[in-house]
């Protein structure tokens, strides 16, 4: 039987993977995903980079909320500032795409301090209407900046490009938004097991215990945010590169909530639990449109103009259940079916 | 100098909406200490169950307003018995999204029954505006102000007077202590949410009244926000109170500042007053131990 939890140096405890074997199932995931676009039509490869962009920003949220326990309601708008300095770089600044990247999610970890220095004296539900109130007033700016955003009309985004190869089309943002996707895997994973991960789940457990053991909460709140914001900006620059059009109107309130119901789904504080959790609720939808075909024209026609509300319907739904029957998520579910073959046949 | 008072005036007209979603916040945060972000969305399932009723034919104002409580009553006992009591015990997290994924199932149940498009409501005490020192008000916003004054008035007595009440304030003080004195905490819990689903009731007729009845109502749980951190989120009268501020304030913001400012002018101020006041202006300070 495999045991795992038998470590005879701290370097053990806190290493990336105390498996070979983990490795090796990696890379073969990662080959199964590189070798995709052969067998997925134009649609399924959008969800799949659909996926995995999204799983980028919901890693952030994910350290925010799931690690360092802070509720955030403003994650929409942190993917705004993130999608529009994108936009506005490139094409007024004419900055490398590439470069806007980083810069974009720079810009949204900056907008985070708005938020983060009134956090360093709320707590827990107040906090998540700060939040809140963040991504109205960023939306409100966007709206109303109208110089530097062109306003409601929204802007069109140039396409990705790396010295001077083009990431046009769908085949080939599907390999780059993977490529983005494994980096900040594994920042996270690296970041989780340094002193700045671990003060974080202090944090999250009991602040003012933190506190009492030497954590400086204003500092590791703020970076908690800042990370968290610039993950997110990372994502609302792909978004704005996958779909090559910003617009204020998709980075709704609802977005933040979608983005809590992943962590949820997925698991919190987990990062397999993060892509896991986006890829089901975003997946859901297409689950709805399977059973539509089985159904028949006659349901689908009924049912195509309040598309969007069964939708809702589903999310919230999903929601409830995962929190009654499985608060764990699918990450919880993942590790007890593990345990449960590792351990078969004595496994209870 | 009109033109401030007028502002003033439709201030405090929705400011008194606002101030019906944020007490509605506060009783619930009061005796569970969460906060239910269903709020609107319960006003807005209200005010359409409201319509359907007001189209029986020949069903006067008291009828119908007996016939909604009714209805809220039992559906805030009936949310707080199937999704939030199987919750107790569980992290603050995992009840606050209870009450999230809630709103949103709350939301499509009743677009998907009721329809998108905004339908007028019936208007039983007409149109006709009504003048009263110089001001000029619609009959639904004199519903919504009198609402909040004699709501504020039974909270007030609710509090201090009847025996439920106090029951609650100690249930919100200490828990396991009010269990132990002989308090029913669950039935605490029940009476919250129904009380809630009531201000609810009153804020959705009240909208409706003034507006019409569309989906954009569930949005005004939202925008209470800002009223109810400007209170305290434990302080019920403080709601009241934030939500007037809030309305003024906006309207002012609005009028005098312009570029569509009144939208985010509340978000603005509470960023600014929970800077100064983390609790809020009438909340109480948590004390924990470690």
């Amino acid at each position: 039987m495999r045991s795992r939890t038998y470590q005879v140096s701290y370097a053990g405890l806190v290493s990336l993977s105390t498996q070979p074997a983990t490795w090796w199932w990696s890379f073969a995931g990662l080959a199964l995903l590189a070798l995709a676009p052969a067998w997925f039509g134009s649609h399924g490869l959008n969800m799949l980079t659909t996926i995995f962009v999204v799983s980028i920003g919901v890693l952030g949220l994910n350290l925010l909320s799931g690690v360092a326990g802070q509720i955030s309601l403003g994650h929409a708008g942190f993917l705004l500032i993130g999608a529009y300095a994108q936009a506005i770089l490139t094409t007024d600044y004419r900055i490398p795409t590439l470069l806007a990247i980083p810069m974009a999610g720079g810009v949204a970890a900056v907008a985070s301090l708005v938020v983060g220095v009134p956090s360093l004296r709320l707590k827990g539900l107040y906090l998540a209407i700060t939040t809140l109130a963040f991504t109205f007033i960023v939306r409100h700016v966007v709206l109303f900046a109208e110089e530097v955003t062109r306003g409601s009309a929204g802007m069109p985004v140039e396409a990705l490009s790396v010295l001077g190869v083009s990431f046009k089309g769908d085949q080939r943002f599907y390999y780059a938004a993977l490529a983005m996707l494994v980096l900040f895997v594994f920042i996270t994973l690296n970041l989780m097991r340094t002193r700045i991960g671990r003060a974080w789940l202090a944090l999250r457990d009991h602040d003012i215990a933190a506190r009492a053991m030497g954590i400086d909460l204003m500092r590791y709140k703020l970076l908690a945010f800042m990370v968290s914001a610039f993950y997110t900006g990372v994502a609302g620059a792909m978004v704005a590169l996958q779909t090559r059009f910003v617009n204020v109107d998709t980075f709704s309130v609802l977005i933040s909530i979608e983005a809590l119901a992943m962590i949820i789904v997925g698991g919190m504080g987990r990062v397999h639990g993060a892509i896991l959790g986006a890829a089901l609720i975003l997946l859901l939808p297409e689950l709805l449109n399977l059973g539509f075909d089985a159904a028949g024209d006659g349901v689908r026609t009924l049912m195509a103009d309040r598309i969007y509300e069964i939708k809702g319907l589903m999310y919230g739904v999903v929601i409830l259940l995962f929190l009654r029957l499985e608060p764990e998520g699918l990450a919880g579910i993942w590790r007890k079916s593990k345990r449960f073959w590792v351990q078969w046949p004595l496994s209870q | 100098m009109n033109y401030f008072l007028n502002l003033v005036t439709s201030g405090l007209v929705i400011g008194s909406l606002y101030g019906l979603v944020a007490m509605g916040f506060a009783i619930v945060y009061r005796a569970t200490g969460m906060v239910n972000f269903a709020q609107g969305e319960v006003m807005m399932l209200i005010a359409y169950i409201s319509f359907s009723l007001a189209t029986i034919p020949g069903i006067g104002f008291g009828p119908l307003l007996v016939c909604v409580l009714a209805v809220s009553v039992l559906l805030g006992l009936a949310i707080e018995r199937v999704f939030i009591r199987p919750m107790l015990g569980e992290p603050m997290f995992s009840r606050v999204m209870v009450t999230i994924g809630l709103a949103v199932v709350i939301r499509s149940v009743v677009i998907l029954v009721w329809g998108v498009e905004p339908t007028a409501f019936p208007r039983p005490f007409g149109n006709a505006v009504i003048r009263f020192a110089g001001l000029a008000l619609y009959p639904g916003q004199i519903f919504a102000l009198v609402s909040l004054a004699v709501l504020c008035v039974l909270m007030w007595l609710f509090f201090s007077r009847s025996r439920i009440g106090i029951a609650m304030r100690a249930t919100s003080n200490n828990e396991t202590t009010a269990l132990l004195m002989g308090i029913n905490v669950k039935r605490i819990s029940g009476i919250a949410w129904a009380l809630s689903a009531v201000f609810a009731a009153f804020a959705g007729l009240a909208f409706c009244l003034m507006f019409s009845l569309e989906p954009e109502i569930s949005q005004m749980g939202l925008r209470g926000f800002p009223a109810t951190i400007l209170g305290g989120l434990d302080s019920v009268i403080g709601g009241a109170l934030g939500g007037l501020v809030i309305g003024v304030f906006e309207n002012l913001a609005g009028g005098y500042l312009g570029r569509g400012l009144k939208e985010i002018a509340g978000f603005v101020l509470i960023i600014v007053v929970l800077m100064v006041k983390p609790y809020g202006l009438f909340g109480q300070r948590e004390i924990e131990r470690v």
